[in-house]
């Protein structure tokens, strides 16, 4: 009788556990989604400034930018002069760029994803692809700890085996308010070659917005790109010739 | 038949009258005979490799596409019929090694390096008969069925992308609407190929893999179908062409890469213009030796005639004269051609010039092949020609009028 008590016993253990697990991964998953939704169903329109910084060079672009969900955005570089009206357009995963030099509309093919957006340390995949994160992925949250009054969840994400993802893992680190605060990419081998940080964090439009981000290489870290968002407007009134081929070409806003 | 003997010994009998001279010229045809044979059989060696690794490339010697593939060779021109039906009516026209492909370019991803490639979706029972590139697997496995989930590279191609067996890569395609195709690959085995450039071009994966990851249906971009000889092509082509219906372009390899079919061409053109140009050169050294041995003669030719030799005798005797030089030169040069070919029979390496020869496709190791053919129509060259270039001293010795000849200081 007693063995067969404690036998119950550790069925119970076991399904507690397990329930508790499945709970740990929805909870992970559930975070990053929720991270990922931050701006679902937003619109934006703001101004931004990329910094691409090198060992001997510096350069600095500044942007405006227009968002309405995750799918769609258009950015437009306006300063400097020489590069002003070089733009791209997202939707859907689909991006073309618009360059006034050639004065031609290019759909980015699957060739050029992996180069680099603008000159950027971000590739053109980092910059149109977002939601494959939820599903490609396997997530566990690894700790939880707290950070400048915030609650910020540790997650370790392994992509699936057929994921078009090259990396081994990613460590996000997500605050409770769904700001990414760190996004680390590990090699197979398990060593890290870039991150994504949120070096500022500003409340705007009663929104916490990672205002200023960083993507760096772990091996070469005088190189990084900064992208710090100067203004910006959330629930804006967008016409539906925002996120369009010929507005790509001749911004009339 | 008693004079023709006489004749046959007196010429052996003046062949070794000046050892030096004779010996001359037989080193002299020997090495011509032996340069033409082991020179050609170099050079077949070498383009012989190439023609079949270019086929290998391709591969297979007769290839089906869709009309515009060969320009464009994209997702959008697959073949018009499906994989099924094709196999279906090639295996009814008794058909046997063929394999049906899908060939897209794409784009090879690790985390620290991405590259072009030509993608392949394969199966892999049926390649393993066209034994094409990426049959050489050194690390890892082959593909095993067409579902496959795994890829196999180049080893230089794991070298630039720094990655290695096990590991997963990414490939980036598009699909018949545009769109991105991507999709993770492990890492299952490493091939090897002669040329390096090989090695970095093509990805191999499981056909159906690819099919469902492009989202294409059971349809394929290319047929290789393989023959017994890849220099008789013709009859498969025929049969080829009539068991695939509709607008589907069937080319032999000569046209499917028209550098390989030239190749072939002036490959063989090449062999008779060097064995001719050798034995020019030759042939001065053998007239010379004859005129030489008619000169220092000319008395004892003028006695000949003067005692009743008939001029014929005289032409005759001049003629297997130079019929036994050539003959054993011929003989001696054989020899050293095989013997030399036998030596290098383990291949030269010529890796110390291999980028300069990979530029026109050829590999690092040579390996000589001698073949009949060649090493017939030098002989006989040599043979023919010896014998025309000998009737010029001939014809005049069998001319002198003896009285002049004998009193000729």
């Amino acid at each position: 009788m007693k063995q067969k008590a404690s036998f119950v016993f550790l069925l119970i253990m076991f399904t507690g556990a397990t329930a508790i697990a499945q709970d740990a991964e929805r909870n992970a998953t559930g975070i990053v989604r929720d991270a990922l939704n931050h701006w679902r169903g937003l619109s934006s329109h703001g101004v931004m400034t990329m910094t691409i910084h090198r060992l001997d060079w510096k350069r600095t672009m500044s942007m405006e930018s227009w968002s309405e969900g995750e799918k769609l955005s258009l950015v437009q570089v306006t300063e400097p002069r020489k590069d002003r009206g070089n733009a791209t357009l997202i939707n859907n995963n689909r991006m073309w760029t618009f360059s006034p030099k050639i004065n031609r509309v290019i759909k980015v093919p699957s060739s050029m994803m992996n180069q680099s957006w603008m000159g950027s340390d971000f590739s053109n995949k980092d910059i149109s692809r977002t939601d494959d994160m939820v599903e490609q992925y396997d997530h566990t949250l690894l700790s939880t700890s707290e950070m400048d009054e915030h609650v910020v969840f540790e997650i370790e994400s392994i992509p699936h085996e057929d994921a078009a993802v090259v990396w081994g893992r990613e460590v996000l680190k997500i605050r409770e308010d769904n700001v990414m605060i760190e996004q680390h990419f590990y090699d197979q081998d398990d060593v890290l070659v870039k991150s994504l940080k949120t070096l500022d964090i500003r409340e705007i439009g009663g929104r916490s917005v990672a205002a200023r981000q960083r993507m760096s290489k772990a091996e070469m870290p005088d190189e990084w790109t900064e992208i710090s968002i100067d203004s910006i407007e959330f629930d804006v009134e967008l016409g539906d010739n925002v996120f369009t081929l010929s507005n790509l070409r001749n911004p009339r806003n | 038949m008693n004079a023709l003997k006489i004749i046959v010994k007196l010429a052996w009998r003046n062949l070794w009258r000046n050892h030096r001279r004779t010996i001359v010229m037989l080193s002299a045809i020997s090495i011509g005979a032996w340069a033409m044979i082991f020179m050609t059989s170099l050079v077949r060696g070498m383009v012989n490799e190439m023609l079949r690794d270019g086929i290998r490339a391709l591969p297979g010697h007769v290839q089906v596409h869709h009309p515009d593939y060969r320009d464009d060779p994209s997702i959008e021109n697959l073949m018009n019929t499906t994989r099924e039906e094709l196999a279906a009516s090639l295996l009814a026209a008794g058909i046997e090694r063929f394999s049906a492909r899908v060939r897209v370019p794409a784009v090879i991803s690790s985390e620290r390096e991405s590259r072009g490639v030509i993608l392949l979706g394969v199966d892999p029972k049926r390649e393993a008969a066209i034994a094409a590139i990426g049959s050489r697997v050194t690390e890892g496995r082959p593909l095993t069925d067409v579902g496959d989930g795994g890829v196999i590279i180049g080893r230089r191609l794991a070298e630039k992308l720094e990655t290695e067996v096990g590991k997963r890569i990414v490939l980036m395609s598009q699909d018949p609407d545009n769109e991105i195709a991507d999709r993770g690959f492990r890492v299952v085995g490493l091939y090897e190929a002669n040329l390096e450039i090989q090695e970095e071009a093509f990805a191999f994966a499981g056909r159906m893999t690819i099919q469902q990851m492009l989202g294409i249906g059971d349809f394929v971009s290319e047929v290789a179908v393989v023959g017994d000889d890849y220099r008789v092509v013709d009859p498969l082509l025929a049969s080829v062409r009539l068991s695939i219906d509709g607008d589907d372009e069937v080319l032999p390899w000569t046209e499917l890469d028209e550098y390989l079919g030239t190749m072939m061409m002036v490959m063989d053109g090449f062999v008779i213009i060097w064995v001719v140009i050798i034995f020019f050169a030759l042939s001065f050294g053998l007239v010379n030796t004859l005129v030489m041995a008619v000169f220092e003669r000319v008395r004892e030719i003028g006695l000949m005639l003067a005692l009743g030799m008939r001029p014929s005798s005289i032409l005759g005797q001049i003629i297997v004269e130079s019929f036994f030089l050539l003959a054993i030169g011929l003989v001696v040069g054989n020899l050293l051609a095989c013997l030399s070919i036998i030596v290098l029979s383990e291949g030269i390496d010529i890796s110390i010039v291999a980028e300069g020869m990979e530029m026109f496709g050829s590999a690092s190791v040579l390996y000589p092949e001698m073949e009949m053919q060649d090493v017939i129509l030098a002989n006989v060259v040599v043979l023919v020609l010896g014998f025309l270039a000998s009737l010029s001293p001939a014809w005049r010795a069998s001319r002198y009028e003896p009285v002049e000849a004998i009193t000729k200081v």
